[in-house]
């Protein structure tokens, strides 16, 4: 096989060490910075060139350690052993320099082609901590190189240093001795597995270690052996035995050796000043974003601003490409008019298919602006302290700390509020944020509303609507609590997190990271909405010759035949039942097709409301109108939500499930609403 | 030997013992907490997770999992 690349390196590292900003100064491709620990589930890969050779970069998920613990943490040892980079560069924080080499050592212990590159130098010295890099390459027995990859300083000698090490084959190996009673322990393991398989020494030492901590991809290799429960058997003999020399549990004496080696080492390298401790910006910053009372009051206020910046920046960028793709659709339309194609496949290509794809990317400016300011939260250190702060009252509910963070952002709109769920780290949590975020009342919603409270409730408009968007909360917080009971029983995954010191984010990365979020939604979320577009289309403008969306055409036959199910709701009209079927594509569609199906022309104007108005208040009481109200909220997601709860949880199921419980649940409140309110005389 | 949301702010300890599951432990073992290591309290605020000082980086830690670790006053 011809080799594309002259050598590939791995990017390994703790999270919030530089990792991602290295990565894009080197290659400058599609990849973002995060602070959430074990943020890049996927493996991220570029390239350059540098002295003539062609390198491939592969950008390792941020992990504390090698022994696999979660999904993230088995791709980066899987790298290692099986994929055999020619060099991994692992990436130090020279602030937290003893915790940043307990991965070191496993690194070394792999038998890793190791090159440590140490950042944020700089940072260290002011802090007083000052670290002999030559004393350390050699006590390591890898090249040490300082770098700083925000200010691209030191690139280069990492680069000839990933060179250099290519060259070089591992002869200095150091060893971490664990002392005379694991020796001996592991010594039994190893001669055990000796005596069944032919196996390299190097691996061996390796894969015993792993055997003696529990780690998960160790046993699943072994789990087919024949030789399993024999081997299972003597390694529990060899923990218990060990656990009673000890006095602790076996990880904390292995971790014990290691951090007991990793301080005989630090002693000799760095070098600690007592620096006069004054109380940093970053150190006040975060006494009041802890507090117990400023600090929801002051994040409530950061999210208040991005939506601000949000639907103010957003709102004449959407009005550019809808002005732009009805300009389109009129052009193209009447251009195939004059070419003598038939009304209904000029319909088809105007509002199915130019629609549809106007549709997709009206919602590009929000996702995008969106993405960008929370990229600016979770990269300055900021949004680790809100899922700090807010731990305790998503917990009361069932949820993880960082889970708030999706549903806030579902008022805006649901779409980037579930693709922001990647921030949580179990599947269990991230499909419950999924599962209860559609009831969380998006911005396209209060158009509906708006539209009927200025009918019916006009005296108590705002009162109203925000008892809508609170019945919303209170249902997305009684499912959560439902669907924890009974669908995830396992109880959440623990809360630790780091808190990373505070430092401003690079516009490279933040502009890098919106616009793959850009990308990614009009990839994969795009042809679903575009195909359900086209079946909308159909259901509304067939069978040929009818007029669109009216009473003949199929979607008028179903919302006939739907009306009688909305009949103990309350608003059994058959236009009702359309604008529902249509709000399944965007939810302010409801206000549009009442105005189509009512003969309104123009709903903006003030004699379209007018006349809206009066026609509605025909068919609807308050009563009905507010049932009406709830069922909006409730019921399916748009399809855009839909398209996205897809490619989050990778198959339809979900999706599937959501249209049937989210509609199911929107009935029943608004039925026990009605027929409440009529029992109570409110009719 | 206080489990760890008994203790103050500003408090340096000595992690005693871990009553947690395998995993959890290993977790905490990569951040670096484990038994015998010496860590200091920034924030405790009787309700909602602990902020702990652990070698240079400060974790904050759930109260319900902070409850399962034990730990001394040094």
């Amino acid at each position: 096989m011809l080799k594309k690349y002259n050598l590939t390196v791995g990017l390994t590292g703790n999270p919030n060490v530089g990792k991602s900003t290295l990565f894009n100064a080197l290659t400058g491709s599609k990849q973002h910075v995060g602070n959430w620990p074990g943020k890049t589930v996927e493996k991220k890969e570029g390239e350059f060139s540098f002295e003539g050779k062609k390198i491939q970069l592969v950008d390792l998920p941020g992990s504390y350690s090698l022994t696999a613990y979660s999904e993230e943490e088995t791709i980066t040892s899987n790298f290692i052993l099986q994929e055999k980079p020619d060099v991994v560069v692992q990436i130090i924080d020279a602030q937290n320099f003893a915790r940043n080499l307990f991965i070191t050592i496993q690194l070394i212990e792999l038998g890793t082609p190791l090159v440590v590159a140490l950042n944020m130098v700089d940072l260290a010295k002011m802090s007083g901590i000052s670290i002999k890099i030559e004393e350390l390459s050699k006590l390591l027995g890898v090249p040490v190189v300082v770098i700083s990859a925000r200010k691209q300083v030191g690139i280069d000698d990492l680069l000839r240093a990933i060179l250099k090490k290519r060259d070089t084959k591992n002869k200095l190996r150091i060893k971490l001795t664990y002392g005379t009673e694991i020796n001996e322990e592991l010594k039994k393991i190893k001669d055990f597995i000796k005596s069944k398989e032919k196996i390299d020494k190097q691996e061996l030492d390796w894969f015993s270690l792993k055997l003696l901590e529990g780690d998960y991809r160790a046993e699943q290799n072994l789990i087919k052996k024949p030789y399993y429960l024999e081997l299972k058997s003597l390694i529990q003999k060899s923990i218990n035995h060990l656990q009673n020399i000890f006095g602790k549990d076996i990880i904390s004496i292995l971790a014990n050796t290691r951090y007991g080696f990793i301080e005989g080492l630090a002693r000799k390298v760095v070098d600690r000043k007592k620096i006069k401790q004054r109380i940093s910006f970053s150190e006040k910053f975060d006494n009041v974003a802890t507090n117990r009372f400023f600090g929801i009051p002051l994040f409530l206020f950061v999210i208040f601003l991005i939506f601000q910046a949000t639907f103010k920046l957003s709102e004449p960028i959407m009005g550019w490409i809808e002005l732009l793709f009805g300009f389109l659709g009129n052009n193209i339309s009447s251009l195939l008019a004059s070419r003598g194609f038939s009304n209904l496949f000029i319909s088809l290509i105007n509002e199915g298919i130019i629609g549809g794809v106007g549709g997709v990317l009206v919602f590009m400016p929000i996702i995008g602006i969106l993405f960008l300011l929370i990229a600016l939260l979770e990269d300055s250190g900021y949004m680790a302290r809100v899922a700090y702060i807010m731990d305790k009252l998503m917990n009361k509910i069932g949820l993880h700390g960082k889970a708030f963070i999706p549903l806030i952002l579902g008022f805006g709109c649901n779409v980037p509020a579930i693709m922001a769920t990647r921030t949580l780290e179990t599947k269990e949590d991230r499909l419950l944020t999924i599962l209860i975020n559609p009831f969380i009342s998006c911005g396209a919603r209060l158009p509906v509303y708006v539209l009927f409270v200025g009918v019916f409730f006009s005296a108590y408009q705002g009162l109203v609507i925000f008892s809508l968007y609170l019945l919303g909360i209170v249902v997305a917080i009684l499912m959560g609590l439902i669907f924890k009971k009974f669908l995830f029983k396992k109880s959440s995954s623990p809360f630790v997190i780091e808190l990373p010191s505070y430092r401003w984010p690079t516009l490279k990365g933040l502009l890098i990271h919106s616009g793959e979020r850009v990308w990614l939604f009009i990839k994969k979320a795009g042809t679903v909405i575009l195909a359900f577009s086209v079946i909308i289309w159909a259901l509304a403008s067939l069978p040929a010759g009818v007029d669109y969306g009216s009473k003949q055409s199929w979607a008028g036959s179903m919302g006939q035949s739907v009306a009688p199910v909305f009949q103990p709701l309350g608003f059994d009209n058959w236009q009702s039942s359309v604008a529902l079927i249509f709000g399944f594509v965007a939810k302010e569609v409801v206000v549009g097709t009442f105005g189509t199906l009512y003969g309104v022309d123009d709903v903006e104007s003030s004699s379209g409301i007018e006349s809206l108005n009066s026609a509605l208040q025909n068919d609807f009481t308050p009563l009905s109108a507010y049932a009406f109200m709830i069922f909006v909220l409730l019921y399916v997601p748009c399809m855009a939500v839909l398209a996205v709860v897809k490619k989050e949880t990778g198959s339809w199921k979900w999706p599937l499930f959501m249209i049937f419980y989210t509609t199911g649940i929107a009935w029943i409140v608004a039925f026990i609403f009605y027929q409440g309110g009529k029992l109570l005389g409110f009719e | 030997m206080q489990i760890l949301t008994e203790f103050k702010k500003r408090d340096k300890l000595k992690i005693k013992h871990l009553d947690c599951g395998y995993g959890f432990k290993r977790r905490l073992a990569e951040l670096g907490l484990f038994e015998s290591v010496e860590v200091e309290i920034i924030k405790n605020d009787n309700f909602g997770p602990l902020i702990i000082k652990i070698f240079d980086s400060k974790i904050a830690l759930g109260r319900g999992e902070a409850q399962k670790i034990y730990a001394q006053k040094i």
